[in-house]
C-alpha cells in the first residue's frame, strides 16, 4: 500500500515497538512534510532513539506502518537510504581511519566516485569546518570534532532528510553553539530535518514543529507558537518599582492573580490565572497600580517558554 | 560492488594492523631464526615447519583480531553508520573474512618462501618431495586459517564481552581447526590437501553463514 499526499516525507501509522517486556512505542503516529525542522523531544528512553532506528532501518521488526515519500520502508529500505542522511547519537569509527578516510568510504558507499566525490568531500568537509583536521585520526578528535565529522559523513550524499539524534548531546557550550549553527544554515537552505533532543532549548530556536514524546507516547505536536499558545499554564507579569517604592503584596486581591512571586524588595512575578485573559488582567493590574501611585519602573509580560510546556505535558503524563 | 569497497576498506584497516605487522615480518624472521638456531627437526624440511606454524600462530592471531574488531565495533555501533548505506549485512562480514584472510596468504606466502630458500641453500637444490610436502602443508595451513578466521568472526558477532569472543574463538579455533590438520596425520589413506581443503570450505561456509544469518537477524 502506498501513501500517496505529496507534501508528506516521513509518516507514521501506529508504529508499536516491543523491547520484550519493554513497549518502547506504543502507536505513534506523526508526519513530517518536506522543509520541515522537526525537534523530536523527550526525556532519556521516551523511544526517541528507536522511532529514528525505524526510520533509518536499523530496526525492522516493528508493527505498524511507516512511510518515506509514499512507500512503505519496511519494503524499500535499499530504496530509501540514498535519500537519507543519518547523525546517530554514539556510533563510532574504527580508529585507524582518518577523517579523510571516513568521508572517503561513506561517499564510495553513497554510489559516488572520482572527482565528484573529492569535491563532495572537499565542501562537505569545508561546510562543517574540518579541512583543517582532515588528515587527522579520528582517535585523536575531541567530542565535539567527532560530532561534526558524524555530522559530515550524513551530509555527503546531499540527503533528502537529515536526521539527526542528539547531535547537541555531551558538547561544551561552544560546540554546541557551532553545530546548532550548522543546523539553522541547513534549515536555511530548505533541508528536511529530524533532530531528537531531551533539552528543549536545542530545539526551541530552530524548529518549526514539535513532537513531544513520552513513555513511547507522542504526547503533543504542533509549532513551537501553537504549543505555548494552545497549553494554558498561564503568563507572567514581572513588575519592576523605583528603589524607594516598596512592592504591593496586596496586589494578590485581584481576580486574575493566582501567585506572587518577590524576587527583591523592588520587583515581583505575578502568575496569571490561566482561564484569565491577558489583556483584561494588564487592565485590572495597571488601573491598580495607578491607583496606588506606584513608581513604576519596567512592566513586562513573559509568556510561558516551551519548556514549561514541556514540563507541563511530560510531568501530567508520569502522574 | 560494494563488498568490493568494504573489502579494499577492511584491507586498509587490517593490514596495518600489529597483528599483521607480526605475521608478516615476525614469521619469515622466526622461520630464518630456526635456522641459525638449528634445532633437531630431524627429516621435517624448515619449509614444512614454517607451514604448520604460520597455521597455527597465523590462525589464533586473525581469530583474536577479528572477534575483536566485530565485538568492538558492534558495541561501538559503527555498523550504524555502514548499514543505513546502501550496504548489504553479509556484504560486511564477508568483506573482513577476505581482507583478513588475504593478510594471512600473504604472510604465509612470504614465509613459506624463505623457509624453501633456506631449504634450497641448506641441501643444495630443491627436492621434489620438499616442492610436494610443502604445497600440501600450504593448503592444510590455509583450511585451518580459513576456519580460524570464520570462527573469529561467528564469535564476534554472537558475543558482546570483546574478552569472552577472543578466549572462545581462540580456544574453539584452534580445537576445530586442528581436526583438518590432525586427522591426515593418523589417518593414511586421507589427502592431506584434498581433506583439509573440503573440512576447511565446509567448516567455514557453516560458520560465516549461521553469522550471516545472526548478524541479519540482529536488531540495531
Amino acid at each position: 500500500m502506498n501513501s500517496n499526499k505529496t507534501n508528506e516525507l516521513i509518516e507514521f501509522q501506529n508504529v508499536s515497538k516491543n523491547y520484550k517486556n519493554l513497549l518502547a512505542l506504543d502507536k505513534i503516529s506523526f508526519i513530517i512534510n518536506k522543509g520541515d525542522v522537526f525537534g523530536y523531544i523527550g526525556p532519556n528512553g521516551a523511544g526517541k532513539t528507536t522511532t529514528i532506528k525505524i526510520i533509518v532501518g536499523l530496526i525492522r521488526d516493528y508493527s505498524g506502518i511507516v512511510y518515506f515519500n509514499g512507500k512503505d520502508i519496511s519494503k524499500n529500505h535499499y530504496l530509501i537510504h540514498k535519500f537519507i542522511g543519518y547523525h546517530p547519537q554514539d556510533a563510532g569509527f574504527q580508529d585507524w581511519r582518518t577523517v579523510n578516510h571516513v568521508m572517503y568510504t561513506f561517499g564510495l558507499l553513497s554510489g559516488l566516485k572520482g572527482n565528484v566525490l573529492e569535491d563532495k568531500i572537499q565542501k562537505t568537509l569545508d561546510f562543517v569546518n574540518l579541512l583543517d583536521e582532515r588528515n587527522k585520526k579520528v582517535k585523536y578528535l575531541s567530542g565535539g570534532t567527532l560530532q561534526k565529522l558524524r555530522l559530515a559523513q550524513a551530509l555527503i550524499n546531499e540527503p533528502e532528510i537529515l536526521i539527526l539524534d542528539e547531535p547537541l548531546s555531551g558538547l561544551d557550550p561552544s560546540s554546541r553553539y557551532q553545530i546548532k549553527n550548522l543546523i539553522k544554515l541547513l534549515s536555511k537552505q530548505g533541508k528536511t530535518i529530524l533532530f531528537s533532543s531531551h533539552i528543549l532549548s536545542d530545539v526551541q530556536d530552530v524548529a518549526n514543529k514539535v513532537g513531544i514524546l513520552n513513555r513511547g507516547k507522542i504526547l503533543r505536536i504542533g509549532t513551537p507558537e501553537e504549543l505555548q499558545n494552545e497549553f494554558n499554564i498561564g503568563n507572567e507579569i514581572e513588575i519592576e518599582y523605583a528603589n524607594d517604592n516598596e512592592i504591593f503584596l496586596n496586589i494578590d486581591s485581584l481576580a486574575c492573580i493566582q501567585t506572587i512571586d518577590k524576587l527583591a524588595s523592588y520587583k515581583q512575578v505575578l502568575h496569571l490565572k490561566p482561564e484569565f485573559n491577558l489583556d483584561s488582567a494588564i487592565n485590572q493590574i495597571l488601573s491598580f497600580l495607578i491607583h496606588n501611585k506606584s513608581k513604576i519602573r519596567n512592566f513586562r509580560t513573559i509568556k510561558p517558554s516551551l519548556e514549561d510546556v514541556y514540563l507541563k505535558y511530560v510531568k501530567g503524563d508520569n502522574q | 560492488m560494494n563488498l568490493r569497497i568494504l573489502f579494499v576498506d577492511e584491507l586498509k584497516g587490517f593490514y596495518k594492523s600489529k597483528v599483521m605487522l607480526i605475521l608478516w615480518f615476525g614469521m619469515p624472521f622466526l622461520t630464518l631464526l630456526m635456522h641459525f638456531l638449528n634445532p633437531d627437526l630431524g627429516e621435517l624440511p624448515v619449509s614444512i615447519l614454517v607451514a604448520l606454524l604460520i597455521s597455527s600462530i597465523g590462525g589464533t592471531l586473525s581469530a583474536a583480531l577479528l572477534s575483536t574488531s566485530i565485538a568492538n565495533e558492534k558495541s561501538h555501533h559503527v555498523y550504524d553508520l555502514f548499514l543505513v548505506k546502501p550496504v548489504s549485512r553479509y556484504s560486511i562480514l564477508l568483506a573482513k573474512y577476505f581482507a583478513v584472510y588475504l593478510c594471512l596468504i600473504i604472510a604465509t606466502g612470504i614465509s613459506l618462501i624463505t623457509g624453501l630458500i633456506i631449504d634450497t641453500c641448506t641441501s643444495g637444490s630443491l627436492p621434489e618431495y620438499i616442492i610436494q610436502n610443502t604445497l600440501d602443508s600450504l593448503s592444510v595451513s590455509l583450511a585451518a586459517m580459513s576456519i580460524s578466521c570464520s570462527i573469529g568472526i561467528f564469535f564476534g558477532i554472537l558475543v558482546s564481552s570483546v574478552p569472552v569472543a577472543v578466549i572462545l574463538s581462540v580456544y574453539i579455533g584452534n580445537q576445530v581447526s586442528a581436526v583438518s590438520i590432525l586427522t591426515t596425520t593418523f589417518i593414511d589413506f586421507i589427502n592431506p590437501s584434498m581433506f583439509s581443503i573440503i573440512i576447511g570450505v565446509i567448516t567455514t561456509v557453516l560458520f560465516i553463514g549461521i553469522s550471516i544469518i545472526v548478524f541479519n537477524r540482529k536488531q540495531f
